[in-house]
């Protein structure tokens, strides 16, 4: 294959990383508009969503051409195959972003006093302890494809398992908060939808990871 | 390569056109009942080795073998191995179709006639059964007796094949047998390639990797005249264990 297939493809993969840290940067965003009741950064949020749909579906476009152009074949396609992966995933964690900036502002309340309230309780559900676990995951996950370095990825399925440990926790702490005191359940239902988001942008992690070794090793192992 | 039902083997076969070496140290199977395709840079040996596997290379001067080959389990090098019997069980195909300057039926006819049969009814049954397999029948089947020479490239390398197929031979070696063709034709040698596996065993030499890749169920490369690997095409074509072959298939070479 040509010079010119692999300059694409070299192009193709920055671009594909690119995606990926504009998708972690909107659910990291949303995540600290969330503990800042800010609905300023929330709107900066939902604002680059457009941005992200255009350059998943230019990119997915993009390595449809190549396919169908070059038909690449061992590493070129498992890198294609990947990162096709990749930028769906990356295109889900960007809306979870979006969708958790949704929730600051419907939740959004501009009483003075109100933004502390609501800071301790975002902490106090560990939402802030959770979005770090997960973000990490998803940025090795993206290391890991920058840099095929399988290290990053090696504690994924432990790391996950926390994730799922936390989600379980939290919403039963969540319930408590809401029988002990139910003008909190609107506020605490949304914070439970951010939760259950966190926890699909880490199986979104596993899937890239997943993905990352494919790409290495030519294997095919469920990170679980 | 697989290890049971090979009808072909080498073993540490080295092979040398005066000093310079051709082959190093090849060993495989070559399965029955399956399409083999040998990938390589030009100049690697992969022509080379298949005309080992019907004595070609008998013909060409200081040409030097060592190590073993079998057909069947049996040495086709050994003493009172006839190069004409293996060549007729080990038929070829060549990159540019070579029809004989006669008809078409002469064409396919010529083997057998060669091999001693001359019964009129059984040669008109050898021709058109051979025919219909090379998937040539339906198109020349009124004009038997019209030049071979008027043929269209692509028909006239399926009539090459119906040739060989006319002596009923067990393997098929085909030398880059489309790269004189234009894509239709290509595709029906494809079909026709697809088929024959039925039968018998067909190894093809291809310097196009879509092609291996379409119509193989295992690949070797070589390179430099050594069997770098050998694997079912879909392991060879997705996850190659070795760099070298990677390299190859992904046009980083060199």
């Amino acid at each position: 294959m040509s010079d010119k297939f692999h300059a694409e493809l070299a192009e193709t993969k920055e671009k594909v990383l690119g995606l990926g840290y504009l998708a972690v940067g909107m659910l990291e965003d949303a995540l600290r508009a969330l503990e800042e009741n800010d609905p300023v950064r929330a709107e900066a949020v939902k604002a680059r969503k457009r941005d992200l749909s255009n350059r998943t579906n230019a990119l997915e476009e993009e390595m449809y051409r190549l396919i169908a152009l070059y038909q690449p074949m061992a590493k070129d396609m498992r890198m294609i195959a990947c990162s096709l992966l990749l930028i769906s995933s990356a295109e889900r964690i960007g809306r979870y972003g979006k969708d958790i900036a949704s929730v600051v502002l419907r939740t959004y309340d501009d009483d003075p006093g109100a933004t502390q309230r609501y800071t301790d309780l975002v902490r106090g559900l560990s939402i802030p302890h959770m979005g770090s676990i997960v973000i990490g995951m998803i940025n090795d996950s993206l290391k890991a494809y920058e840099t095929e370095d399988l290290s990053l990825v090696a504690h994924h399925s432990d790391r996950d398992d926390a994730v799922d440990a936390l989600w379980h926790t939290i919403f039963r702490e969540g319930i408590t908060y809401m029988m002990e005191d139910t003008r909190t359940i609107t506020r605490c239902t949304n914070y439970l939808m951010v939760v259950r988001y966190l926890e699909r942008c880490g199986d979104h992690a596993c899937k890239i990871a997943e993905k990352v070794t494919y790409l290495v090793t030519g294997e095919q192992n469920e990170i679980r | 390569m697989m290890s049971n039902n090979s009808i072909i083997r080498t073993a540490h076969l080295n092979l040398w056109y005066g000093d310079t070496p051709a082959l190093r140290e090849v060993t495989m199977q070559v399965p029955d009942r399956r399409v083999t395709a040998l990938i390589g840079p030009s100049g690697c040996g992969k022509s080379t080795l298949i005309r080992c596997f019907n004595r070609m290379n008998d013909l060409v001067d200081h040409c030097r073998i060592t190590g073993r080959i079998e057909f069947h389990g049996n040495d086709i090098y050994a003493k009172g191995s006839d190069p004409v019997e293996i060549r007729r069980k080990v038929g070829m195909v060549f990159q540019k179709p070579n029809p004989f300057p006669k008809s078409i039926y002469e064409n396919v006819a010529y083997g057998p006639r060669v091999h001693g049969i001359n019964d009129t009814a059984l040669l008109d049954q050898i021709v058109e059964r051979s025919l219909r397999q090379a998937a040539l029948w339906e198109e020349v089947k009124d004009r038997l007796q019209a030049s071979a020479m008027g043929l269209s490239g692509g028909q006239q390398q399926r009539l090459c094949i119906a040739r060989t197929l006319a002596v009923e031979p067990e393997v098929i070696l085909m030398d880059e047998p489309c790269s004189a063709l234009d894509p239709i034709a290509t595709a029906k040698i494809e079909t026709l390639i697809n088929e024959l596996k039925q039968q018998y065993c067909v190894i093809i030499v291809t310097h196009n990797m879509q092609q291996a890749a379409r119509v193989s169920d295992y690949t070797g490369f070589m390179y430099l005249g050594e069997m770098i690997e050998c694997g079912t095409t879909t392991q060879i074509f997705e996850h190659p264990k070795q760099e070298l072959t990677e390299n190859y298939i992904t046009g980083r070479f060199g």
